[in-house]
């Protein structure tokens, strides 16, 4: 007879039940949102709050970026914060909320329609980060230790609520004015509280773990992360205090040099990581992975340009705002999905379909399970989609704009094809 | 190779070449030289293996895989034991624990 004593807790990882439907959900939405760039690739350079500029940011925002965040963090929130994860069924529920609430919502922006569906789709949202919220509180609770990524995931989660209820606001301000101005006045900041708040704490949060732990690096500095947590949520406080309690364009630049301050040193924690590690190949994924922590800066740099240019006059340039918006949800945030998913869905499939087979016989790696040919071309068509369309906006130019969302839709089936060879996975012997 | 304790020579090299087996799929290095592996002991009156080892971290995805291949393996190699698992975190696997043989595959991949 074998037996397992001592911590067999820390053994039971959470069901790939949960974590899966996340993933091919969020695939999906790449999908869809890549067809719609090619669709309004005409008018995209209008306006950035246009209808259907509203529906493709709003599914590269909740449909592709935060449910592969929600799917991952389900299956590592266990790693980053040593305890088991409290509930499955408030997992599903929050996938289930979310994934009804997001396509109302999406489908409202698309026809600008403003009442009660969409409405609805915003409250499904918000209750199912009500629900990853309580799942993460009780996990946290019922963790034996405390430690920096936790507070990271948290404190981002908070953002999330954050962002969905104003964002709920200048939903309901469209047909009801609850708020002194319109709706658009106040987008600057439910979108920063999502973009800093949510997608870059989390990163943070998740990266300061992940790197170190897939490099094997001896590099760790919890004091320089602490720091970069206390500048992101001390620079988007100051920011919303700045955006509703004064006039002064030149304050930005204090919560903007706190952001791009605790940018620098998480580039610094990652290079760091990166030169002491002990496994020296660097894969594929995590290049694409390190690549993405580069254009963080990309974001930052254009803001300083759009605040210099609105300090000097008055109006804004709107193709430097959604060129900003572009590069944030199809640059930064696409390039670490689109390395990171090949970083943990692998392992998922394989727990789920070689798990009973470990020890017992030759089965294949994880990294087998997907094409790196597919994945390679995938990435090349993403770099050649991103920094045509990037340029696209810039230069007005439709044929540009075109060719490169055309790029983009052949990088998201790409990321489609390998994502459901993945996830149809059968077992094969060696 | 690290030095894992034990209270028999000749039987725990059977079972660490056995448990060279097993690797961390991740890593591509298996678990004896990754440092996984603390202690191998032999009841012989019993017949019984106990084996303490840990992972790389704690509610690590493939945690459950090893720590069934570590018993696979086990039992291939002595059939007439049984195998007692402690699965331990105190202390934390560091890399300090990676083997020569283990750095010298990780600096060559």
């Amino acid at each position: 007879m074998f037996s397992t004593t001592g911590n067999t807790e820390t053994i039971k990882t959470t069901s790939w039940k949960v974590v899966l439907p996340f993933y091919a959900y969020a695939a999906l939405s790449f999908l869809i949102a890549n067809i719609l760039l090619l669709l309004s690739a005409n008018d995209i350079t209008s306006h950035y709050f246009l209808p259907h500029t509203l529906a493709i940011t709003h599914i590269m925002a909740l449909g592709w970026g935060t449910m592969m965040i929600l799917g991952a963090s389900h299956q590592l929130v266990p790693v980053l914060i040593e305890g088991k994860l409290y509930s499955n069924k408030l997992a599903y529920a929050s996938f289930i909320l979310s994934a009804i609430g997001i396509p109302l919502l999406v489908y409202g922006f698309y026809v600008f329609d403003m009442g009660l569906h969409t409405q609805c789709g915003g409250i499904l949202i918000i209750l199912a980060i009500t629900a990853y919220l309580i799942n993460l509180a009780a996990s946290m609770v019922k963790g034996k230790q405390e430690n920096v990524h936790a507070f990271f995931i948290f404190t981002a989660a908070l953002w999330l609520l954050a962002t969905a209820i104003v964002g709920l606001l200048l939903l309901c301000n469209f047909t009801e004015p609850l708020l002194p101005k319109g709706s658009l006045n106040y987008l600057a900041i439910h979108a920063h509280i999502g973009i800093i708040g949510w997608f870059l704490l989390l990163v943070m949060g998740v990266g300061s773990r992940l790197i170190p732990m897939f490099l094997i690096s001896k590099y760790n500095n919890t004091r320089q992360l602490w720091w970069i947590y206390g500048l992101i949520n001390g620079g988007l406080l100051a920011f919303v205090c700045i955006f509703l309690y004064t006039d002064s364009r030149l304050l930005f630049s204090m919560p903007l040099l706190a952001v791009a301050s605790a940018i620098v040193l998480f580039g610094n924690f990652c290079f760091k990581s990166y030169q002491q590690r002990i496994r020296k190949k660097v894969d594929e994924q995590m290049k694409v992975s390190l690549l993405s922590v580069l254009m963080m800066l990309l974001p930052v740099i254009f803001l300083v340009i759009i605040i210099i240019l609105l300090i000097l006059s008055s109006k804004e340039n709107v193709n430097l705002i959604i060129t900003y918006g572009f590069i944030i949800f199809f640059g930064w945030i696409t390039a670490i999905i689109l390395g990171m998913t090949f970083k943990t869905l692998p392992f998922i499939v394989w727990n789920k379909v070689y798990h009973h087979l470990a020890g017992k016989g030759k089965t294949p790696n994880p990294k087998d399970l997907f094409s790196n040919r597919v994945f390679k071309w995938m990435c090349i068509f993403y770099v050649l989609g991103f920094v045509l369309f990037t340029t696209g906006i810039l230069f007005y130019s439709t044929i540009v704009l075109q060719s490169a969302a055309a790029l983009l839709v052949l990088t998201s089936l790409l990321y489609n094809w390998n994502v459901i060879k993945l996830l149809l996975h059968k077992p094969v012997s060696l | 190779m690290m030095s894992v304790i034990t209270n028999n020579n000749i039987k725990s090299t059977v079972a660490l070449a056995a448990l060279q087996n097993v690797m961390d799929p991740e890593i591509g290095l298996n678990i004896v030289d990754l440092g996984l592996i603390y202690q191998l002991d032999f009841d012989e009156s019993e017949k019984k293996i106990y084996c303490s080892m840990t992972l790389t971290t704690q509610f690590c995805p493939m945690g459950e895989s090893i720590t069934n291949a570590v018993k696979e393996n086990l039992k291939r190699s002595f059939p007439e034991y049984k195998a007692e698992i402690d699965l331990t975190f105190d202390p934390p696997w560091s890399h300090e624990m990676i083997s020569e043989e283990g750095r010298e595959f990780l600096n060559k991949r």
